[in-house]
This record gives structure tokens, C-alpha cells and sequence, in this order.
């Protein structure tokens, strides 16, 4: 699985993890300096589009981020063929569930 | 290509290195990526069930009373905090930021520690809003 390697993946990685620093700074500030949300403020900012767009774009950007880390770390301590296919499958997997999750629970939201 | 894959450096025998502190920052780099990475799908079904209702969003906020539900939060905030001071790390590095063997040192018993103590201090307030609930 060739799924972004060499330059284009560390690039892509860092690039990632950016944005997940930036809307964590953003979420950690939200959570130190206001009130607890309730339920309301949750779905209105959920239900919100910048809100919606926020959520996925987080949840993108570390799949994205986690996708080339697991795949470093698959290539270096599995050595088998099959085993490293099924590894990195199985990553895969889970991380197009986790954004079909996610942007199914924003949809439901909006619609 | 066949013989840069037989000369390429193979990884090693894990137990027979040993450790000084910028290699237990970086493995638990490692360790609390993957960590993450199996955590992440928990987070997905946390999104979805706090937009379910407002009895499940609740729900939700009040499952850290619980013990065992304070020590999960503990370990993943471990891997959150571990995982962000020593990706910020490796960041500055790639900046040539603090590269230079003693600054590398401390920066790497610094993320160690703190990432312990974030840790500590989630569990001691999540168990603590279990005594008081």
C-alpha cells in the first residue's frame, strides 16, 4: 500500500497536525475561559456550519496525521508481507469508519 | 532496489538497547500515537452519542465518575499530553530548535514529566468528581 510516502507523507503529516494544534488551541481556550456548553450550546454549534466544518476538518486531519504515523510504525517493526498488508488494512479501515461516524453525526445534525 | 532493501537498517531487539531519556520521549511518542490511534474510534461514538440527546449527552459527562472510566481518561490524556509535548518537540527539532545534546535532554525529561503529571492530575479530578457526585 503506497497510500503517500517518503516526502509527500512527512509533509503531509506535519501539515496535519498543525491544523489539529490550531482547533485543539481553539477547543482547549473555549473549555478554559466560558462556561461548561450545555447540551444547547453543543448542538447549536454542531448544527452550526463552521461548527460542522470544524468537527470534520479535526477529525480529517488527524486520520491523515495517524495514517502516516501507523504506517511508520507498521514499516518498522513488522517485517512480514502479509502481516504488514493486514496491519495497515486494518488502520485503514478504522479510520474510514471513524470519518464515516463522524460525518454521519454531523449530517443528522444539519438535515 | 533488492539491494537497497537488503542493506536498508532493520529494526532491532527492542529489549537490548538501552534507553536514555530523548529514547523514552520518542518511544512513548510511538507508543502514545498508536494508543490514539485506538482510541480514536471512541471519540467518534462519543461525538455521535452526545448529539443523540440531551440524557445521552449527559450520560456521557457523567461516565467519568466512574473508576475504571477515570483511569481510561487518565491513560488517554497521558497520550494526548505525552503526544503533543513530544510531536512540539520533534517540531522545533526539524527547526533546528534545541537539537544540541543537553537542551535535547532536558526538553525530553521535561515532556516525560509533564505528560505524568497532566495525567496524575486528570485522574485525581475525575476520580475526585466521583467521591463528590
Amino acid at each position: 500500500m503506497r497510500l503517500f510516502s517518503g516526502q509527500r507523507a512527512w509533509v503531509l503529516q506535519r501539515l496535519s497536525v498543525l491544523l489539529v494544534l490550531v482547533l485543539l488551541a481553539l477547543g482547549g481556550l473555549r473549555l478554559l475561559f466560558w462556561p461548561a456548553p450545555s447540551y444547547e450550546d453543543w448542538r447549536a454549534f454542531t448544527s452550526s456550519a463552521h461548527g460542522a466544518v470544524l468537527i470534520a476538518l479535526f477529525f480529517g486531519a488527524i486520520a491523515l496525521h495517524a495514517w502516516v504515523g501507523a504506517r511508520d510504525v507498521v514499516l518498522d517493526y513488522l517485517h512480514q508481507r502479509a502481516l504488514r498488508f493486514a496491519v495497515l488494512l486494518l488502520v485503514a479501515t478504522v479510520l474510514v469508519a471513524v470519518m464515516t461516524r463522524v460525518l454521519f453525526a454531523l449530517g443528522g445534525q444539519i438535515a | 532496489m533488492t539491494r537497497s532493501r537488503e542493506t536498508a537498517p532493520r529494526f532491532l531487539n527492542l529489549f537490548a538497547i538501552r534507553f536514555p531519556v530523548g529514547a523514552i520521549a520518542s518511544i512513548g511518542h510511538r507508543i502514545s500515537g498508536v494508543l490514539l490511534l485506538v482510541a480514536l474510534p471512541l471519540a467518534a461514538q462519543a461525538l455521535e452519542r452526545s448529539l443523540r440527546s440531551e440524557a445521552e449527552f449527559r450520560a456521557l459527562l457523567a461516565l467519568r465518575a466512574s473508576p475504571w472510566v477515570s483511569i481510561a481518561i487518565a491513560v488517554i490524556a497521558w497520550a494526548i499530553a505525552h503526544h503533543l509535548l513530544a510531536g512540539i518537540r520533534h517540531l522545533l527539532m526539524d527547526l533546528g530548535v534545541g537539537h544540541r545534546l543537553a537542551t535535547a535532554r532536558a526538553s525530553a525529561w521535561f515532556v516525560n514529566v509533564a505528560a505524568s503529571v497532566v495525567a496524575l492530575a486528570i485522574l485525581v479530578a475525575c476520580l475526585w468528581s466521583g467521591v463528590a457526585s
